[in-house]
């Protein structure tokens, strides 16, 4: 469906990132899929593209562009058939590197942000703990500053790009006492000492987007690699996460179109006692149900979007479309499978991977609970 | 060497489509337009001998305003200027069409741009009239080769190559010469972000040529039965050799 959010500079950019994912990815995404990771040459593609720094400014390599153009890259990165790689990829490019791009001093935006947009260096974002979970004013990791180090102490788990990142952006308490005043965020290197890595195996889905523990154990991080300014974390977390869940339903809700597609093609080509699934009216009632909820999803996005674009406050917006969104691809996965019957439990098809994939939406970038939460709260409830 | 590519917005090829109610034209409303396969690798191929041999590139188009969008997907990969003959959106026979690329091909030269090759697609991906590209050369009096895989330049001259059975045709060219180009020939780049961006500041000519009479009128469309992709299952294991024999018989195999 068309829309009057888009010009014709997002159409030509929407065919070529399409054509990227159909012809770089897509014919590789099952051995990714095993593989349980995908080659960092995809980044360096994608640099290529000049999809890795969408909004940033042209003097560190990126495109100045607006939230639209964002918007149209993950909806095409959505129909990538390994939603893990997309995960990735977002992670990258709206979860990790907008704290550099936004909050990063000059130093550090001049030695870092051209390697991430060019694909180069690969980024994490590090919130998550094993004790608190995302309860970040409760962390347990420490920085403390010692001259021109801080000392990094503690763990984080559910990191998504650990095994591949080359720089992470660590949420850690400089003053363990002040609660969410007491948060900043540190860029770390990879190979700084005292830094250790394990894998996460075993996912539910995303299965191409690596996942890992991390542990510092008195890791010196240079004075100069923190992100803003110090007990400011807390709150450009809060600011990030909005852009964060605003490109999960971007990805998520294209990928539900595309589960609907693939669904339509399958229900037009079998059949079931003399006639074509399509040719049931339960399954046309089913496929047009869905379609009309993926486009009330999808409208609430861009809704979002134009209250972002106009520099106004988008955080009720967020907050709907990524409880929203996730309901709705995750019934649309769940519908789109029973109309496969059998075939939906199959691996040949694309299906049961979404299914697994899009599960994980309900619960990343902040559970449907979390949305609710901060929606009651913003309603004086 | 200035090359010339002349392409067609049509609708997406991978696309399921339908047509209007009177059968006169394809439902657009819920299509996405592209430029032509073959032609986007003509498209290639021009950023690609500018690229070795220095010189300039241009696209041209005939359609409505909205062709433009085609133009400037052309000028985001690297082509340098965009020529729009600009039509009431009505579909132009390949004749008519023909002869405004002439015209205009004719009247960009007379402003001082040589063209010393023009690039079209094989056949265009909606209509596939396999006659725009000859149609220009003979107009203009210059040699022509269709259905090209290659294209090397020697001594002034195209060398082209076309896939024969079991080898290649090889063809030589007194430049200028026009050139049609089949897919397989490159593998077209993707227009970046950035290229995108700038190719909002090239230029795109727009001429409004004089709608001829045309001589070959359109009927109606009809769309063709789809393919079935239909499985039949004869039966498992030993059990299902007498139908098996039986469906060879009836397909004339034994």
């Amino acid at each position: 469906m068309d829309s009057p959010f888009f010009s014709e500079e997002h159409r030509i950019f929407r065919r070529s990132v399409r054509k990227f994912v159909d012809e770089e990815l897509n014919p590789h995404v099952d051995e990714w899929e095993a593989a349980g990771r995908f080659p960092k040459e995809v980044y360096k593609k994608l640099g290529d593209l000049g999809v890795l720094g969408i909004r940033y400014p042209a003097e560190y390599g990126g495109a100045d562009a607006d939230i639209w153009t964002t918007a149209v890259f993950c909806e095409e990165m959505g129909r990538c058939r390994s939603r893990g790689l997309t995960m990735s990829v977002l992670v990258q490019t709206d979860m990790s590197s907008p704290h550099l791009a936004y909050r990063g001093s000059d130093f550090l935006k001049k030695k870092y942000l051209p390697g991430m947009i060019s694909g180069k260096r690969v980024g994490a974002i590090v919130l998550s703990e094993p004790e608190v979970g995302s309860d970040l004013a409760n962390m347990r990791t420490t920085a403390k500053k010692k001259g021109d180090q801080y000392i990094l102490n503690g763990s984080k788990t559910y990191i998504t790009n650990a095994l591949q990142a080359d720089l992470f952006f660590v949420a850690a308490k400089t003053d363990p006492s002040a609660g969410k005043k007491g948060v900043s965020m540190l860029l770390v290197e990879r190979d700084s000492p005292g830094f250790l890595i394990e894998p996460m195996k075993k996912k539910l889905g995303m299965h191409a987007s690596d996942t890992g523990e991390l542990t510092f154990q008195n890791t010196p991080v240079p004075a100069e690699n923190l992100i803003g300014e110090e007990n400011q974390g807390f709150y450009y977390v809060m600011e990030s996460l909005q852009k964060e869940r605003f490109v999960s339903c971007c990805a998520m809700t294209s990928s539900a179109q595309q589960a609907i597609e693939d669904t339509i093609d399958y229900a037009q080509s079998r059949n079931i006692f003399g006639k074509k699934l399509s040719e049931y009216d339960l399954t046309r009632y089913k496929l047009a149900r869905l379609q009309t909820r993926v486009e009330a999803a999808r409208q609430l996005t861009y809704y979002a979007a134009h209250l972002y674009d106009r520099g106004l406050d988008w955080t009720d917006a967020v907050s709907m479309s990524k409880a929203f969104c996730a309901e709705v691809a995750n019934e649309v996965a769940d519908e789109c499978l029973q109309i496969h019957g059998g075939a939906g439990y199959i691996e040949e098809y694309d299906i049961p991977r979404l299914f697994r994939d899009l599960r994980l939406w309900k619960i990343g970038a902040g559970t449907t609970e979390v949305m609710y939460y901060i929606l009651a709260k913003r309603m004086g409830i | 060497m200035n090359t010339l590519v002349c392409i067609k917005r049509v609708p997406d090829t991978g696309a399921r489509f339908a047509l209007t109610s009177d059968g006169q034209d394809i439902d657009s409303r819920n299509l996405e337009f592209t430029i032509s396969p073959h032609e986007e690798c003509a498209v290639e191929e021009a950023i690609r001998i500018q690229e070795k041999q220095g010189g300039s590139t241009a696209v041209l188009t005939l359609g409505p305003e909205v062709a433009s969008e085609q133009i400037r997907e052309s000028l985001a990969k690297g082509i340098d200027r965009g020529v729009l003959l600009e039509t009431d959106g009505s579909e132009w026979d390949p004749q008519a069409t023909s002869q405004a690329i002439v015209n205009a091909v004719q009247s960009i030269q007379k402003t001082g741009t040589k063209y010393d090759l023009v690039l079209f697609g094989n056949e265009s991906a909606d209509s596939g009239d396999y006659q725009v590209g000859v149609r220009v050369a003979a107009a203009l009096d210059w040699p022509c080769i269709t259905g090209i895989k290659s294209i090397e330049f020697q001594n002034n001259q195209v060398v082209a190559k076309r896939e024969a059975p079991g080898g290649w045709e090889l063809f030589r060219l007194t430049l200028p010469a026009v050139v049609t180009v089949k897919e397989g020939i490159n593998v077209p780049r993707h227009p970046s972000l950035r290229g995108i961006m700038t190719a909002k500041k090239k230029e795109i000519e727009r001429i409004k040529p004089a709608k001829p009479e045309l001589k070959l009128l359109k009927q109606n469309l009809r769309k063709p039965q789809e393919k079935s992709g239909e499985i039949q299952i004869l039966g498992h294991g030993i059990e299902a050799v007498p139908a098996i024999v039986a469906k060879l018989k009836e397909l004339g195999v034994i």
